[in-house]
């Protein structure tokens, strides 16, 4: 029934609210995440990441609002290993039990049998490891073996919180060929992250946040926007009217005598200008910033929130906008 | 519920805690019982009992011999209790649990349900080391090792008075969140807060002959009817089926606070 339900695998999560104490950690949050995509789900430290997935995973109770997987609450799902897998923190094992004893233990719970643990450890690429007590495991070592407990039941839907936390440059690439694959199943895919650059080459989609509040959902191409071609030259406004006629609509850059043109065929724009008689000092492809995108938008709304003081306890403090977000974020501790 | 039960059980067989504390309950059984069957066995002069040497009949003696390790035993229970639940919260696995099984209240069912069969299964193994010592000390000595069939029932009850006290701790260790502080309070609750309780409710009558009974480890010794003191500030024990109830209730209403509390927490 539940494996088969109407909505298949689709995260849907409308209103979900929770206030702590009048902090309010999540406010009328909705959106969807579907079958067959890896979505990002994405905000800074404290943005309410966690507590959303919490809900979604009936391990808070909202305060208003609701979650659903396939249609059914966490909580109503007959087999719920066998439709959610989740990894919530990479520190949820008792260090004195063996990595396969943890997943046994999971197993007993869900009568899934012991041979699905062993697989799942050669899966994940831990299986000698695994007979040792957890206590010991490397940060890597942990995300593996939470990326097992999250297949243990083979599910349809995937829920995992800031998964790469930890992991090495080859661990990241192994992750990303691992999620890719599942997805390719069918599989709906959620991954939260506090940075944007970790999961840009991942998601299909992404969600972000930012106080508890919905920032922007969408595809990540819309995110990305139209790719385009920044040109240096004389005259600007000369090179515009040369592509407008050309059907390259284009926009004045930022620095003085440059053009942002709407097209990523660079021989393109370097005819028009040589037909139009003017000279090209520089060309050359222009992508969107993403991480400064994030940035400003999920710290807009921070600024306006600004004033709750609870809100200000709870989030880190972000980057200003002079510093580079990338090395500010990286000392951020995860949430 | 039989799935959660097995996996209650191997939360607890798979860490190292368990081959320790059955060590341990075997060795105070069977030291206890080898000690107790010496002490008890001394001739009673009228002076020695006025001033509070205990005795009773071979029966008692018997019960207080295998039933000896009882306080290292409750203890040791009431520590399995406490970390069942106290170390799912303190390393995180009850987001784990709560996730292979939503339903709040059966995992609780299933960690009453373990918890009363690990106590059994260390009273068994606590009256291996108390029965095999103690029965061949009291040979020795001239008493009457199995006086009377009410030692089999001393010795059964020992293994629900173990269970009981691992529901007790159970419920210390979902009301007193830090795992470390529970296992030292209530440690300190039963080693040294009720002794000097009862210590002190002696010499209040209402107290000497209303309250002490109805104390933890007052009832527990009730149950497993061993020797009691003869003088005349001593309190009179209750029979062995209204002791066997007090400590129930101890044990519900602590299970049972925690229980719903747990179900209705944020597990964040």
């Amino acid at each position: 029934m539940t494996a088969t339900a109407p909505t298949g695998g689709r995260i849907e999560i409308a209103g979900l609210t929770k206030r702590f104490r009048g902090f309010s950690a999540v406010e009328d949050l909705s959106f969807d995440v579907e079958p067959g995509r890896i979505t990002g789900f994405l905000g800074p430290n404290g943005a309410g990441k966690t507590t959303t997935l919490r809900m979604v995973l009936g391990l808070v109770r909202p305060t208003s609002g609701y979650a659903t997987i396939g249609g059914y609450r966490y909580g109503e799902l007959e087999r719920p290993l066998s439709t959610v897998g989740a990894a919530l923190e990479a520190t949820n094992f008792h260090p004195g039990r063996s990595g396969r004893d943890h997943l046994r233990v999971l197993a007993d719970a869900a009568s899934i049998p012991t041979a699905r643990v062993d697989e799942l450890l050669e899966l994940t690429g831990i299986p000698a490891a695994a007979r040792k007590r957890a206590g010991a495991y490397s940060m890597g070592m942990r995300q593996r073996l939470g990326l097992a407990a999250a297949l243990l039941g083979d599910p349809q839907v995937l829920v995992l919180d800031e998964p790469t936390n930890g992991l090495d440059p080859e661990g990241i690439r192994w992750l990303r060929g691992f999620l890719r694959r599942l997805s390719d199943e069918g599989k709906t895919i959620l991954v939260s992250s506090h940075l944007l650059r970790e999961v840009e080459a991942t998601v299909d989609d992404v969600v972000i946040i930012a106080n508890g509040r919905l920032v922007q959902a969408g595809t990540m191409a819309d995110l990305r926007g139209t790719a385009g071609a920044l040109v240096r030259t004389s005259d600007a406004e000369a090179l515009a009217g040369a592509l407008r006629v050309a059907d390259v609509t284009s926009s004045p850059g930022e620095e003085p005598d440059t053009l942002v043109a709407e097209t990523t065929d660079l021989r393109l724009v370097g005819d028009v200008a040589l037909r139009a008689g003017l000279p090209v000092y520089g060309l050359e492809p222009r992508s969107t910033d993403l991480e400064q995108l994030y940035f400003s938008l999920t710290e807009g709304t921070n600024r306006n929130e600004g004033a709750q003081s609870a809100a200000d306890q709870q989030v880190p403090h972000q980057p200003a906008p002079d510093q580079d977000p990338g090395a500010a974020s990286a000392e951020e501790v995860s949430s | 519920m039989i799935p959660a039960v097995r996996s209650e059980l191997r939360k607890f067989f798979s860490t190292r805690l368990w081959w320790g504390i059955g060590a341990a309950m075997f060795l105070a059984g069977a030291g206890f019982a080898v000690i107790l069957a010496i002490v008890l066995t001394l001739e009673a002069s009228p002076e020695a009992v006025a001033a509070g040497q205990p005795t009773g009949s071979p029966t008692q003696v018997a019960n207080s011999v295998y039933t000896g390790g009882i306080t290292i035993g409750l203890t040791l229970s009431l520590v399995i209790g406490i970390l069942q639940i106290g170390s799912e919260y303190r390393h995180k696995t009850i987001t784990g649990t709560f996730l292979a099984i939503p339903r709040r209240g059966r995992v609780m069912g299933a960690k009453v349900v373990a918890l009363l069969l690990i106590g059994a299964v260390y009273g068994v193994v606590s009256l291996l080391g108390s029965v095999a010592a103690g029965a061949t000390v009291l040979s020795l000595r001239g008493a009457d090792p199995f006086p009377d069939a009410e030692v089999l029932r001393a010795l059964a009850l020992s293994l629900l008075v173990l269970g009981l006290w691992a529901l007790i701790g159970l419920g210390i260790g979902i009301l007193i969140p830090n795992q470390v502080a529970g296992l030292l309070i209530s440690i300190g609750v039963v080693w040294i807060v009720e002794p000097l309780a009862t210590f002190a409710l002696t010499f209040w009558e209402f107290g000497r002959d209303h309250v002490v009974a109805l104390l933890p480890q007052s009832a527990t010794n009730a149950i497993v009817g061993g020797v009691t003191q003869q003088t005349p500030t001593a309190a009179e024990p209750l029979s062995w089926w209204v002791s066997a109830l007090v400590l129930a209730a101890y044990a519900a209403v602590l299970a049972g606070v925690g229980t719903v509390r747990t179900l209705r927490s944020d597990i964040g």
